[in-house]
């Protein structure tokens, strides 16, 4: 229970010393330069993470996502004190922690790559942190049944690491956090490796946790569906830089700029380029021939904001796009994707592709199992819900 | 298939076969066979068939028991300390410390020398009047002790200027095996509220155990085969003193050409050795499977 607050946070790993020979024998370091994305590289090295700025509120649920190698695990690990910060400051309930060990952090964290005790059972890699409290065997070994319980790993309680799956693995590494009653959990994709069934469970397994130990969670994940049913709030990160913060609903409905609107929501948004016009004080988006007026909402803060007639990209999520039987935007299927209960349709509209998601109840009894290839359908555009992205690709409105 | 590919490997393999077999296996064969016959280096031919008599004849030999107790006191003693005493110096150098490489060179350096030129110059340091120990000792009142050729400073002496030389073989094996343990445990015990000190028992001990028993292991071996140390320090004396295995069986052999005798011996002692490298292969074999 306890706030963290992460001050302009920065972090820079020193270029690697593997010229200078590293270790004994030379060994090669695990983690030498896969690829370096578009990091920014500065004399000092590469830096991961830069100003990065959060305020955790007690009890909260913060969600990072981003592509990988964006500095999610790196700023989970300057938190838990795993890597030092290079700059900027951390605290954790108030209390400046840059020099804390992690072991005075009061924190549990699951590791991405699961960090198990590879000579202890799976019985003893979760009652660890338990037993270094001199907590009594009765109550260690409460905790650890019970948790075994919930994570489904009651029989292999006995076995060694190396005797399970890599899933099963990932199970004993949420269990040893959840043993425990720390002050922050910190969660590294703790559910990348389950498989789907296992991995809704796991997350309603969560949220649950999340409400009986009632604490501060940081959770990292790459899966859309975790970040925006757990999330309080989501913090979306590219290349070491913070994109935006906000509320699952805000990241969704109120992208702050073209990153965030393609890498939130799936299939991803649909983006055109075209250009924001001006007729008789009149805002409006011409689109493939048809004009999109703009709602009210959207004109008063093009008024407000004094934007001007400009290049812009249009952005439109695929379940804002639908079938119409006449006018809208003749189009052909190149791809019907059967998801169950809709139809992902990827259509070419004058050379471009635009997707469109369509409801099963839509769908009609010719196109129950969905659309063949090159099929003419008609797209209808709502208006209400566009997305402006200017030059600089931030959102306009 | 499989049978063309070990065709194959037989052939590439035939050279060093032959080698090893000219090398090792016929002297080795030669050996046990005329462990079981009479065989004097004065005399010509080799002597009449003793079955099993040279063998008992060895066990019945107290100077032979009395050197392998020798041995076995002077290897325990050894690897102790050097486990003991090697293990703190590879924790040190597994830590970051400046000038590492240059203090590794040098502990390095004493194990790159060979035994008979460690020998002789120990003999020369500690020669009793003109040495340079007895020499600086001098300073603190203790004079002129002829360390080698005292019963009571014999054994102690020869061990110490053998930990002085296999110690690095000992850093080395340990320093390897700290240096490949995975750094996540680590970071799990941190978080997991574990002390530094928690941390190396629970963590670096366990884990370090195979590589522990493997270098006891095979330094307990190369322990009990000393002989060039001992050749060139003592001679085996004063007395008996440091007469360890090897140097007794070489006595036999050249000294009192009892070859079929000294034959014998040597495999006794390859006896003893056998099931301790075989439990370290084991070890060693387990390890990397797993
Ligand atoms: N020890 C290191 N030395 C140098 N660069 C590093 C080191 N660790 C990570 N990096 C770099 O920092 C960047 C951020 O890494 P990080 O592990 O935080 O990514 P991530 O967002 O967790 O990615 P993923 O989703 O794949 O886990 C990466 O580009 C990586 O190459
Ligand atoms: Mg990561």
């Amino acid at each position: 229970m306890a706030t963290v607050q992460l001050k302009n946070i920065k972090k820079i790993y020193p270029h690697s010393e593997s010229k200078q020979k590293k270790g004994l024998f030379g060994k090669k370091k695990d983690e030498e330069p896969e690829k370096k994305h578009n990091l920014q590289i500065t004399a000092e090295g590469t830096v991961a993470v830069q100003q990065f700025s959060l305020d955790i509120a007690d009890k909260e649920f913060i969600v990072l996502v981003g592509p990988s190698g964006c500095g999610k695990s790196t700023t989970l690990r300057m938190i838990a004190g795993l890597d030092t910060i290079t700059e900027g400051e951390l605290y954790i309930d108030g209390r400046l922690v840059n020099d804390v060990p992690p072991k005075g952090r009061d924190i549990a964290m699951v590791f991405q790559n699961y960090a198990l005790y590879p000579h202890m059972s799976v019985y003893d890699n979760m009652a660890f942190a338990l037993k270094l409290r001199k907590m009594p065997k009765a109550e260690i070994d409460r905790k650890v049944r019970e948790a075994a319980e919930i994570l489904d790993i009651t029989e292999y309680l006995d076995r060694k690491p190396k005797a399970l799956s890599g899933g099963q693995r990932q199970r004993v590494a949420i269990g040893r956090a959840i043993v425990r009653e720390p002050q922050v959990f910190l969660m590294d994709e703790p559910l990348s490796n389950l498989d789907a069934k296992l991995r809704n469970q796991m997350r309603s397994e969560i949220l649950k946790l999340r409400q009986r130990i009632d604490t501060t969670f940081i959770y990292v994940t790459h899966d859309q569906t975790e970040a925006m049913t757990l999330g309080d709030r989501i913090v979306i990160m590219r290349d070491g830089f913070i994109q935006q913060i906000g509320t699952p609903h805000e990241v969704y409905n109120h992208p702050h700029n073209l990153f965030v609107a393609g890498f939130i929501g799936t299939p991803q948004m649909n983006f055109f380029q075209t250009r924001l016009e001006c007729e008789n004080g009149e805002f409006y988006v011409p689109l493939y021939g048809t004009r999109f007026e703009l709602n009210e909402k959207q004109k008063q803060m093009i008024k407000e904001r004094g934007i001007e007639p400009q290049e812009i990209t249009l952005g439109i999520r695929p379940e804002h796009v639908s079938l119409c039987k006449e006018g809208g935007v003749e189009a052909e299927v190149d791809v019907s994707e059967m998801m169950g209960s809709s139809v992902h349709l990827h259509c070419s509209v004058q050379g471009e592709e635009v997707v469109v998601i369509v409801s099963g109840l839509e769908l009609g009894e010719e196109h129950a199992s969905g659309f063949s290839h090159g099929e003419k359908v008609r797209l209808h555009f709502d208006s209400n819900v566009l997305h402006l992205f200017g030059a600089d690709e931030v959102n306009l409105l | 298939m499989i049978s063309d590919r070990r065709k194959n490997a037989l052939i590439f393999l035939i050279p060093s076969l032959i080698l090893l077999g000219v090398t090792i296996v016929l002297p080795l064969a030669y050996s046990f066979f005329i462990s079981f016959f009479s065989v004097d280096l004065k005399y010509k031919g080799l002597g009449a068939f003793m079955g099993f008599g040279n063998y008992a004849s060895a066990l019945k030999d107290q100077y032979f028991m009395g050197s392998i107790k020798t041995t076995v006191i002077f290897s325990v003693i050894v690897v102790v300390i050097e486990f003991v005493l090697g293990f703190a110096i590879a924790l040190l150098f597994n830590c970051k410390i400046k000038g590492k490489n240059i203090f590794f060179s040098i502990v390095i350096i004493p194990m790159m020398i060979t035994p008979v030129a460690v020998g002789l110059t120990w003999r020369l340091l500690l020669h009793s009047t003109l040495g340079v120990v007895n020499w600086l000792l001098s300073f603190i009142g203790i004079t002129g002790h002829a360390w080698l050729a005292d019963n009571a400073t014999a054994l102690g002496t020869v061990i110490f200027i053998d930990v002085w030389q296999q110690i690095s073989y000992m850093v080395l094996i340990l320093l390897a095996g700290l240096v490949s343990l995975p750094k996540e445990p680590y970071e799990a015990a941190s978080i997991d509220g574990a002390s530094r000190w928690q941390s190396f028992k629970y963590v670096t001990l366990p884990l370090m155990a195979p590589t522990f028993l493997v270098a006891i292991l095979l330094r307990l071996i190369t322990a009990f085969k000393t002989y060039d140390l001992i050749y060139v320090l003592t001679k085996g004396g004063p007395g008996t003193a440091t007469e360890v295995v090897s140097y007794y069986i070489y006595k036999q052999a050249f000294t009192h050409l009892k070859t079929s005798r000294a034959a014998a011996m040597s495999f006794i002692l390859l006896l003893i050795l056998i099931p301790v490298s075989y439990i370290a292969t084991r070890i060693l074999r387990n390890r990397n499977e797993g």
